[in-house]
């Protein structure tokens, strides 16, 4: 339609900088709000390491070496996945400001969003390094396969956002069921179990829970310095490309009516 | 006059469905399932044709529900027409709307920074113009508070202040001549008239018979969703006052 081409046009030049103006805010408002500021973004992350040490290393006594390093590693992944997916299940609706009168790209709305949580990541990404420092352990070359392990996150937690907001403008309760099956995923993520335990004894894992892939394969290269698993690596990318592409296709159907269904 | 075409709307009707509250969520589908999903259809707009002339002013009237909302969303692209209509445009549009594209957690200069970036302008673009800005909107001394501490009068007259500077081919100004108390409407309305009217197509949305004889080329009767006449504002104003 012509006049979508037009406004498209309209937001196209500045587009880049309003994403980073977004973020920005977003994060701003997210972590410096209030006393305690990015502290919030660890406490979080925090307690949940003390919560899982005292269940499995003290009460259940495995036998994982560094769990706690172990534990915070998989924390971190998990909370990016939790924040930028049921997160964003309302972000149609609490950005509508955005979109409404000005017909600014959604999809710009979504990587602001995305943008934002990711520098929270980045910050518990830097304080997990400094934990490794601290623990002893050597960071190594194998490092440098951890962008691609984080743009396959990032793709597929933007597909799962997509999906999940646009099924919310026709179905609600989604709000209601997504707390449900993410903690479903979780117990079957290599968080706080090991991950022989979960391969060995669930089959087809790495293919039914994406965040399995997702966080064996980024402590591969942060915690033990070895090569990410390629098959996994591959697998991961299959996920996301599937999800963005869902994701996609019900913006287009659900997505284009927001304004309306809201 | 120019005669390139601004907006061209062809057999544009819009039908919005409200399908029963027992049907929006998951749950509801399931407990209902052998239930009929019953919706209800209500036409907005039926079957409008009309075309606009770059740098027109163009007023839009008609009493409550006549779909003079919907009409320019439906212009602006924020709303799709029903199947079979088509909307051209040729150029950039925006939509003011007082108030609206606001966020109240965020501060007076954070919503100017994206309220202006989502309105076309770049960063560089804005810094240059802040202070213009708040001055304009008389402001000045609350940039750093959240809105949501604003009454809705300051909003307005930030949002009116925003938009002058806002760059599109086309505007739709729904229902703001009423910014403000008499001193700033009557500085607003001065801006608007410089910065848009003159030369740029403009939509103007209003219940004051006032505004729009002051301001319009031509002007579009709304009634029940149906276009009763697009012509001589003099003519239109005299129509709406005979269907009261």
């Amino acid at each position: 339609m012509g006049s979508n081409a037009a406004n498209a046009q309209l937001t196209k030049k500045n587009r880049w900088e309003r994403i980073w103006l977004l973020a920005k805010i977003e994060f701003k408002l997210r972590y410096y709000e209030n006393r305690l500021g990015l502290l919030w973004a660890l406490l979080k992350p925090l307690m949940q390491l003390a919560i899982y040490f005292i269940a499995f290393k003290i009460v259940m006594r495995n036998n994982i070496e560094n769990f706690a390093i172990y534990l915070f590693a998989g924390i971190i992944v998990w909370q990016f996945f939790v924040e930028t997916t049921g997160g964003l299940i309302n972000i149609l609706k609490t950005k509508k400001y955005l979109y409404e009168y000005s017909n600014m790209s959604k999809i710009e709305i979504y990587l602001a969003s995305l943008i934002s949580a990711s520098l929270g990541f980045a910050f518990n990404f830097f304080i997990l390094i400094l934990f490794l420092i601290i623990g002893g352990i050597d960071l190594g070359w194998n490092l440098i396969y951890f962008p691609l392990i984080f743009i396959s996150l990032f793709i597929f937690c933007f597909g799962v956002a997509l999906i999940l907001s646009n099924l919310y403008l026709k179905v609600k309760d989604i709000n209601q069921f997504w707390p449900l099956i993410s903690q479903f995923l979780m117990w079957l993520s290599p968080i706080f179990l090991s991950f022989e335990a979960l391969k060995n004894n669930i089959p087809y894992i790495s293919y039914l829970n994406p965040l399995f892939g997702y966080i064996s394969t980024f402590r591969d290269v942060v915690m033990y310095n070895i090569k990410p698993d390629f098959t996994l690596v591959l697998i991961n990318f299959a996920h996301a490309i599937i999800a963005l592409f869902l994701g996609l296709i019900l913006l287009r159907v659900f997505g284009k009516r927001a304004s309306e269904l809201l | 006059m120019n005669k390139e075409i601004s907006i061209q709307l062809s057999n544009v009707s819009k039908t919005f469905r409200t399908s029963s509250k027992s049907f929006s969520t998951l749950r509801d589908r399931l407990i209902n399932f052998y239930k009929k999903n019953e919706v209800k259809t209500i036409k907005a707009l039926k079957e409008i044709n009309l075309e606009i002339h770059a740098g027109e002013t163009i007023g839009v009237i008609g009493r409550n529900g006549s779909g003079k909302s919907t009409l320019t969303k439906i212009m602006s692209g924020t709303f799709i027409p029903d199947r079979g209509g088509q909307v051209i445009k040729n150029g950039t549009s925006l939509l003011l709307n007082l108030g609206v594209g606001f966020s109240h957690e965020l501060t007076a200069r954070e919503n100017i920074y994206v309220n202006g970036s989502t309105l076309g302008l770049r960063i560089s673009e804005i810094d240059e113009l802040f202070y213009e800005i708040l001055e304009f909107s008389e402001l000045e001394d609350f940039k750093d508070t959240k809105i949501k501490y604003f009454s809705s009068g300051m909003i307005q007259r930030l949002s009116f202040s925003i938009a002058i500077f806002a760059k599109a081919d086309i505007i739709f100004l729904d229902e703001v001549f009423a910014v403000g108390d008499n001193k700033f409407r009557k500085k607003a309305t001065e801006a608007l008239k410089q910065n848009w009217l003159k030369n740029r197509t403009s939509i103007i949305v209003s219940h004051s018979t006032g505004v729009i004889k002051e301001h319009c080329d031509r002007t579009i009767l709304l009634h029940k969703g149906e276009l009763i006449f697009f012509g001589e504002t003099e003519k239109a104003l005299a129509m709406y006052e005979e269907l009261e």
